[in-house]
C-alpha cells in the first residue's frame, strides 16, 4: 500500500515546520482581517488565502505523518469549504471556532517539534464540526464584491516569457506579483502561441498606466479592453484584493522569492569569522609599524596600501554579515494584533492598534530577545495603559483607546516605540513605592527616577498584575534585556493623556570603531560613534564644583571626568592630559585620560559574568596583544557626573 | 537525460518528490511553485515527465493539466498528478482531464519511485 517510509519523511521535518509556520501565520493574518468584515462575502480572496492554506497544511501534514495536524486541518478546510458554498455564515462565534482551530494547530506543531505529547483536540474538532454543519437560514449573500465600485480602467496584459528575461531575474511570478502591487488581476490565462512559444494574458484592473508601462522592456505588452469582452473570455480567476485603508497590512506577494534559509548557528560563526579577522588585521597592521624602519620606503608603502585595501573590503564583509542578520523587525510585530485583541477583549476594554515601520530591520538575535519585552510592553499598554470604555468617555476622550507600535532607523540605532493614549503611569503609587518622590525641581517628573520605580522588581500598580503580564517578564526583566543587548530603555507620561517607552538598540552588534585611550597601565575604548572631539587640557585649567570639575571649552563649561579617579587606577600626575569630548550640548562629557592612543576597529564582547558588572563598562575587546580593554559606557559616563558620581564603584 | 518537472506550492514536499525520485537514472529535476510557473518552465526546458500538484496559488492544477491537453505539443507529455488525502477532486475527473496516473499524499517512496519508472517506461518521449 502508499504506507510512506518513516526513517524517509523525518529527514523533512525542519522544512516541515518552516513552512507550517508560514501556512499558520497566514491562516491567523487572514481570520484577523475577516474579523474587522461585517459579513464576509463567500467569494472574498480572503476566504480562498484562508482556505488554501489549511488545505496545504493538511497536505504536508500528512506527508509527514503528523496525523493529529492532518486532521485538525481537514476540518478546518472542510468548514471554510461551508463558507465559501455559503451554506455558512463567518459570524463571531464561527471566527473563534476556527481561531480555535488555529491555535490548536499550532499547539500540535510546536509539541511535535519540541517533542513533547501531542495536546488533545476533540473538543476543537467537535466545535469545528458543528460549524461546519450548520446551516444558514437565510440563503441569500450578495452577488457582487461589497467594495464599492470604481471606475478603474480594464487592460489586456500579455507577458511572453523568454530564456533572456529569465536571466534577468524577470519570471511569470515576477510579472504576476508587479501586476498585483498596482491592481487587480481579474484573471489569467496561458495560451500558446502560433511560433509554438506561450504568453500569458492577465486581465488587469488598474488606474496606474505609468506603473504597466514600466514594464514594456521586461517581454509585456498592452492594451485597454472594455470589460464586455471579459464575458466572451474564459480565464482563470486569480483575483487577489489588496484591503485598502489606513489600517491595511502589508501583503506580501505570492511569488516564491529567490531565498535560502539560513542557520543562525552558522551566520554566528561567520561573525566570530569575520571578528577573528579583524583581530589579525589589526595585529599585521602593528607588525607593519614597527617594520617601517627595516623595510626600503616602496615596499612599505605598498605594503601598506594592501593592509587599507584589506581594512576597506573586511569591513564591507562585516557590514554584508549583519545585514544577512537583519530582519525586519515586522516578523514581531506582526503577533501585536492578536494579542491586543485576545486582552482587550478578555479585560473589556476597546483597543485600536496601529503599527508602523514594519520594515525597519534589525539583527535577528536582538529582535528574539525582545520579543518577550516587547510583548510585556504591549500587554501593560492594553491593561494598565488604556482605561475602560466609560471612563474614557467620561473624559472626553474617544472610546477605543489607541497603541502605537512603532520601529525606526535613527543613526546607527533601532528605536522601538510603544505609546498609549490612556491614563498615564499611576503616579501615586509611584509615590507610595519611593517616599523621595520622582519629581525635580520645577514639578515635572524625572523620567529617569520613574522608569528606575517602575522597574523595581515587585513593583506593579495594580493587582491583576499577575493577569495582564501572563508569563512574568517584569518591567525590571525588560530593562535589564535591553541593557544587555547594549540599548537603552525610556519612558514618558503625562498623566490623563497616557504613556511612552522608548527601546534604543544598536543597529549592529560586535563590532565597532573606537577611539584607544591609556590610562595609567589600563587601556580603554570610547565607541568613536559617541566621540565628539579630542581635546587637549591642561590640569590646572580644571575648575572643581561640587563633585565634579568643569573646564571651559568653546565658551562654555564642559563638565568633566577623570577616569584614573573613577576607576581607581593609579595615574602619575602629568603636565598635559587628553580629553575625549562625548555626548552634545548639555549632555557633554569631557574624559580625561593620559593619553588618546588613535583610533581602531574593536571587536565587542560583552561582559559576560553579572558578578563582575563593572558600572560604566558596557565591554571588552582585546587589541591583538592578549590585553583585555575595556568598552567605556558613554551613556552612563554623562548621566554618572549629574547625578552622585558612583559609577566605578563595583555593584553587587 | 530525463527531466522531470514537479510542481507544488510545497517547497517541502519539492524537496521530498526530488529526494525519492533522485535514485532513478539519468534524471535532472525543474521546479515549478506555481500553476503559472509550471507551464512557463515547460516553455523553455525539453521535460520527459511532469509531477503536478493540485492545489496551487494561481492556477489550479486541473486546469493547467486541461490547458497541457488541449495544446498538440503537450498532448503526449506524461503527467503525474499528486492529490491530497480526502481531496475533493475524484480520480475520475482527474483522469478525465487527462492525467496519465496519480498518486495521493502522503505517498511512500519506493512507491513514487516505481510508479514513476513505469511510467516512463511505458510510455513515449514527446520532448523535443
Amino acid at each position: 500500500m502508499t504506507a510512506p517510509d518513516p526513517r524517509f519523511e523525518s529527514s523533512f521535518m525542519d522544512d516541515y515546520f518552516a513552512e507550517a509556520d508560514e501556512h499558520l501565520l497566514a491562516i491567523r493574518r487572514c481570520l484577523l482581517m475577516l474579523d474587522g468584515v461585517e459579513r464576509p462575502d463567500p467569494s472574498s480572496a480572503l476566504l480562498e488565502e484562508l482556505f488554501r492554506s489549511c488545505h496545504s497544511l493538511k497536505g504536508i501534514s500528512a506527508m509527514v505523518e503528523l496525523h493529529e495536524a492532518e486532521v485538525l486541518a481537514h476540518h478546518m478546510e472542510s468548514c471554510l469549504r461551508a463558507v465559501r458554498q455559503g451554506e455558512t455564515a463567518l459570524d463571531t462565534a464561527n471566527l473563534e471556532t476556527l481561531l480555535a482551530g488555529a491555535n490548536a494547530l499550532e499547539a500540535v506543531i510546536v509539541a511535535r517539534r519540541e517533542g513533547q505529547p501531542l495536546p488533545a483536540g476533540e473538543q476543537v474538532i467537535a466545535g469545528l464540526r458543528g460549524m461546519a454543519s450548520t446551516q444558514v437560514d437565510d440563503k441569500r449573500f450578495p452577488s457582487s464584491e461589497s467594495a464599492p465600485v470604481r471606475s478603474v480602467r480594464s487592460w489586456k496584459v500579455r507577458f511572453v516569457p523568454s530564456p533572456e528575461l529569465v536571466g534577468r531575474g524577470i519570471k511569470v511570478d515576477t510579472i504576476r506579483a508587479r501586476l498585483l502591487e498596482i491592481g487587480k488581476i481579474v484573471s489569467v490565462a496561458p495560451e500558446v502561441l502560433a511560433s509554438g512559444g506561450i504568453a500569458f494574458e492577465f486581465k488587469l484592473e488598474t488606474d496606474n498606466e505609468a506603473s504597466l508601462a514600466a514594464s514594456k522592456g521586461d517581454g509585456v505588452s498592452y492594451e485597454p479592453f472594455s470589460p464586455a469582452e471579459a464575458a466572451l473570455v474564459p480565464g482563470i480567476a486569480a483575483g487577489m484584493d489588496l484591503p485598502s485603508g489606513p489600517r491595511a497590512w502589508e501583503v506580501t506577494s505570492a511569488a516564491p522569492g529567490n531565498f535560502v534559509r539560513v542557520d543562525l548557528a552558522r551566520l554566528d560563526d561567520l561573525m566570530r569569522l569575520a571578528g577573528d579577522l579583524v583581530v589579525t588585521r589589526s595585529r599585521l597592521e602593528d607588525t607593519l609599524r614597527r617594520a617601517e624602519r627595516q623595510m626600503p620606503s616602496r615596499e612599505f608603502r605598498l605594503l601598506q596600501e594592501h593592509d587599507l585595501l584589506m581594512e576597506r573590503q573586511l569591513r564591507d564583509l562585516r557590514e554584508g554579515i549583519m545585514r544577512v542578520r537583519l530582519v525586519p523587525v515586522g516578523e514581531v510585530f506582526r503577533r501585536m494584533p492578536f494579542v491586543v485583541r485576545d486582552l482587550a477583549r478578555d479585560i473589556g476594554k476597546r483597543v485600536t492598534l496601529e503599527i508602523t515601520g514594519q520594515s525597519t530591520e534589525i539583527d535577528k538575535f536582538l529582535i528574539e530577545r525582545m520579543m518577550d519585552p516587547i510583548l510585556h510592553l504591549v500587554r501593560n499598554a492594553v491593561g494598565h495603559g488604556i482605561e475602560t470604555v466609560d471612563r474614557r468617555v467620561a473624559a472626553g476622550k474617544p472610546p477605543d483607546g489607541t497603541i502605537r507600535l512603532s520601529a525606526s532607523t535613527v543613526g546607527e540605532s533601532v528605536v522601538i516605540e510603544i505609546a498609549d493614549d490612556g491614563a498615564g503611569i499611576d503616579l501615586a503609587a509611584v509615590a507610595r513605592r519611593s517616599p523621595k518622590g520622582v519629581h525635580v525641581e520645577d514639578g515635572t517628573v524625572d523620567p529617569r527616577l520613574l522608569l528606575d520605580v517602575i522597574c523595581e522588581s515587585g513593583f506593579s500598580t495594580r493587582d491583576e498584575a499577575d493577569r495582564i503580564s501572563g508569563r512574568g517578564v517584569g518591567m525590571a526583566v525588560v530593562r535589564s534585556t535591553v541593557e544587555e543587548l547594549g540599548g537603552t530603555l525610556e519612558v514618558d507620561t503625562e498623566p490623563g493623556r497616557g504613556t511612552r517607552f522608548a527601546i534604543m538598540l544598536p543597529l549592529t552588534l560586535a563590532i565597532i570603531d573606537a577611539i584607544i585611550a591609556h590610562v595609567g597601565d589600563q587601556t580603554f575604548a570610547v565607541p568613536q560613534s559617541a566621540v565628539q572631539e579630542v581635546i587637549e587640557v591642561d590640569p590646572d585649567k580644571l575648575r572643581p564644583l561640587e563633585q565634579n570639575e568643569l573646564m571651559t571649552h568653546r565658551g562654555r563649561a564642559l563638565p568633566v571626568v577623570r577616569l584614573a579617579r573613577l576607576f581607581h587606577l593609579e595615574a602619575a600626575p602629568r603636565p598635559r592630559l587628553h580629553a575625549i569630548v562625548v555626548g552634545t550640548g548639555l549632555s557633554a562629557v569631557g574624559l580625561v585620560v593620559d593619553r588618546v592612543a588613535g583610533h581602531r576597529e574593536i571587536v565587542v564582547k560583552s561582559i559576560a559574568d553579572p558578578l563582575i558588572h563593572v558600572a560604566g563598562v558596557s565591554g571588552a575587546t582585546e587589541l591583538g596583544d592578549g590585553r583585555l580593554v575595556l568598552i567605556l559606557d558613554v551613556g552612563a559616563m554623562s548621566r554618572g557626573v549629574r547625578e552622585r558620581p558612583r559609577v566605578g564603584e563595583r555593584s553587587a | 537525460m530525463r527531466t522531470i518537472l514537479v510542481v507544488d506550492d510545497s517547497p517541502t514536499i519539492r524537496k521530498m518528490v526530488r529526494a525519492a525520485l533522485g535514485g532513478l537514472q539519468d534524471v535532472a529535476f525543474v521546479e515549478a511553485g506555481t500553476g503559472l510557473q509550471a507551464i512557463e518552465t515547460l516553455a523553455m526546458h525539453p521535460v520527459r515527465m511532469v509531477v503536478l500538484d493540485l492545489n496551487m496559488p494561481d492556477m489550479h492544477g486541473l486546469d493547467v493539466l486541461k490547458f497541457l491537453r488541449s495544446h498538440s505539443q503537450y498532448r503526449a507529455l506524461p503527467v503525474m498528478v499528486l492529490t491530497t488525502r480526502g481531496d475533493e477532486s475524484s480520480r475520475e475527473e482527474v483522469l478525465e482531464a487527462g492525467a496519465t496516473s496519480y498518486m495521493t499524499k502522503p505517498f511512500s517512496p519506493n512507491f513514487l519511485v516505481s510508479s514513476v519508472r513505469e511510467l516512463l517506461d511505458t510510455t513515449p518521449d514527446s520532448s523535443r
